[in-house]
């Protein structure tokens, strides 16, 4: 009888234990944890929701017809506008509350030269030039059109 | 017949029904296992890079830091771009000032150099991802569409992900006391969107897309093109494939 005792005894401690492991676990594992696998599916959602910066190309040609047309037949068709003009997913949202960057005549050059100046590291097709020679002192907009380089 | 071969013969026939019916789902799995997971899943998300047409100019570093609120300074990078130069005497040298985002000053003694390319480097979404392994909270995971992303609120900032990664993919948020890594801007493809780098190359060096939809250019550019992976040794099989790597680039 007094050996039963002994196992009722670590019986009940044992469900003690285990009922409120239970309940930790209820408390401490986040409510979505494992609904598609092992970790926390709201997590998903909440990266899903966060704040976008850059607009897309597309967003840009509605509002800015001339500068769309020029490109998308030009030979800087693969560049996106916000390559050049930095990202303004709050100036297409509302066009007045951003004003968009554009280079100005004194930095074209350097602006220009981020792609354009001539290093061996650059694919060899790629057409570069060196600012030093390349018509120094006059910004590259007056003779290409950042939007329609010829 | 006598009893002893009557029973023979019974259990012959049971076991010759029994493999069959356990050779076909096994078969069944074996397939369903071996093949890429995005012939099941729609979309599974892939990345490509053309190493021949990056020309080093950083847009991509200063567009993923600007769409994910990375810090600016040095060392927290989510995406980098390398660039090697191989002599003529056989040294090889990589360099990475601010991780490309200023873009590249010429190389130094260009008469001696052989060869010299730019690499971007970002995470690769590996199906058998070492950094979502080695998490102990369950931080780091796959999405359903193969996205490895970690889960800020609940990640407890161990830096084994760090570690575990064996392309120095993951770097320690220095504001947050997150492990924080490439998400392939997955607020932005979620939404039809590019991945911030990818709209921002100037080339089309880097290439994003759905491996689950046979006719997209990505699938297309796989199949036509000789791709490779990083590290393939490390059997991480990264999403990330490159074409045109030299064989110096780790
Ligand atoms: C809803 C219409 C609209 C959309 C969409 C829009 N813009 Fe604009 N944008 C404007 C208006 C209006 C102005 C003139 C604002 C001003 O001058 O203050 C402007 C001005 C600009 C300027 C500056 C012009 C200058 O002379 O300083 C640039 C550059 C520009 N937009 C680029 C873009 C790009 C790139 C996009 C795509 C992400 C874009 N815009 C999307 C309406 C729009
Ligand atoms: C190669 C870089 C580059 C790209 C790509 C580019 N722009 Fe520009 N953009 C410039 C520069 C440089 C200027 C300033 C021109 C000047 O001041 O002469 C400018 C000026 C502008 C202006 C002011 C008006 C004007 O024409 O000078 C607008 C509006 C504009 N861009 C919109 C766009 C839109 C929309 C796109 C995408 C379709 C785009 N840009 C793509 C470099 C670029
Ligand atoms: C973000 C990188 C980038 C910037 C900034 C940029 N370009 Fe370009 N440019 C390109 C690319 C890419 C091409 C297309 C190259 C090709 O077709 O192989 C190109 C082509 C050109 C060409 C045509 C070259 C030829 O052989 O016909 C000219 C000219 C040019 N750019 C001038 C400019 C000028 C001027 C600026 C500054 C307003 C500028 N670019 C800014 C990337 C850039
Ligand atoms: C005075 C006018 C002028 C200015 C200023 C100018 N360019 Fe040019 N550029 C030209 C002419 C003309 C050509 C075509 C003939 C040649 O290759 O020199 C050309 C050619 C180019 C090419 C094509 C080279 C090739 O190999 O295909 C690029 C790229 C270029 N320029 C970029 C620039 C950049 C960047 C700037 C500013 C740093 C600039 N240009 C300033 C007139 C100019």
């Amino acid at each position: 009888m007094k050996d039963i005792r002994h196992l009722l005894h670590v019986a009940a401690a044992f469900v003690v234990v285990i009922i409120g492991f239970l309940i930790a676990r209820h408390l401490v594992v986040p409510k979505s944890f494992g609904r598609i696998g092992h970790y926390r599916a709201d997590a998903v959602d909440e990266i899903k929701a966060l704040p976008l910066r850059y607009a897309g190309e597309q967003a840009c040609a509605p509002c800015h017809r001339a500068q769309a047309k020029a490109k998308a037949s030009s030979r800087h068709k693969g560049i996106r506008c916000e390559s050049c003009h930095g990202a303004l997913q709050a100036h297409a949202e509302a066009p007045s509350s951003l004003k968009p960057a554009k280079p100005k005549e004194g930095e074209m050059r350097a602006f220009c030269a981020r792609c354009h100046e001539k290093n061996l590291s650059r694919p060899a097709k790629f057409p570069q030039v060196d600012p030093r020679e390349h018509n120094p002192g006059v910004a590259c907009s007056q003779c290409h059109p950042p939007h329609q380089p010829k | 017949m006598n009893r002893r071969h009557f029973l023979r013969t019974a259990a012959l026939a049971v076991a010759a029904f029994a493999g069959r019916a356990v050779a076909a789902p096994l078969a069944a799995a074996e397939k369903f296992f071996k093949e890429p997971p995005w012939r099941r899943k729609k979309p599974y998300w892939g990345y490509a890079v053309d190493v021949a047409k990056c020309i080093g100019c950083g847009r991509c570093v200063d567009a993923c830091k600007t769409e994910n609120d990375v810090p600016r300074e040095p060392f927290y990078f989510r995406t980098w771009v390398e660039r090697y130069v191989l002599r003529r005497t056989g040294e090889v040298s990589v360099d990475s000032p601010n991780g490309g985002l200023d873009g590249y000053p010429a190389p130094r003694e260009p008469e001696s150099i052989a060869q010299s390319f730019f690499v971007p480097k970002l995470c690769g979404h590996c199906e058998n991802s070492p950094c979502e392994q080695v998490c102990p909270v369950g931080a780091s995971f796959k999405t359903v569409d193969g996205v490895v992303l970690v889960d800020r609120k609940y990640c407890i900032g161990c830096r084994y992900c760090i570690q575990a990664c064996p392309y120095g993919c993951r770097y320690f948020h220095p504001e947050l006391q997150v492990a924080d890594k490439c998400t392939l801007c997955y607020h932005r493809i979620t939404k039809g969107l590019q991945p911030a780098c990818v709209e921002n190359c100037p080339t089309g060096a880097r290439m994003f897309g759905d491996l689950s939809d046979p006719e997209s250019a990505l699938t297309k550019f796989r199949e036509t093109e000789r791709i490779q992976t990083l590290k393939p040794h490390m059997g991480t099989e990264p999403k990330l494939v490159y074409k045109g790597l030299h064989k110096e680039v780790r």
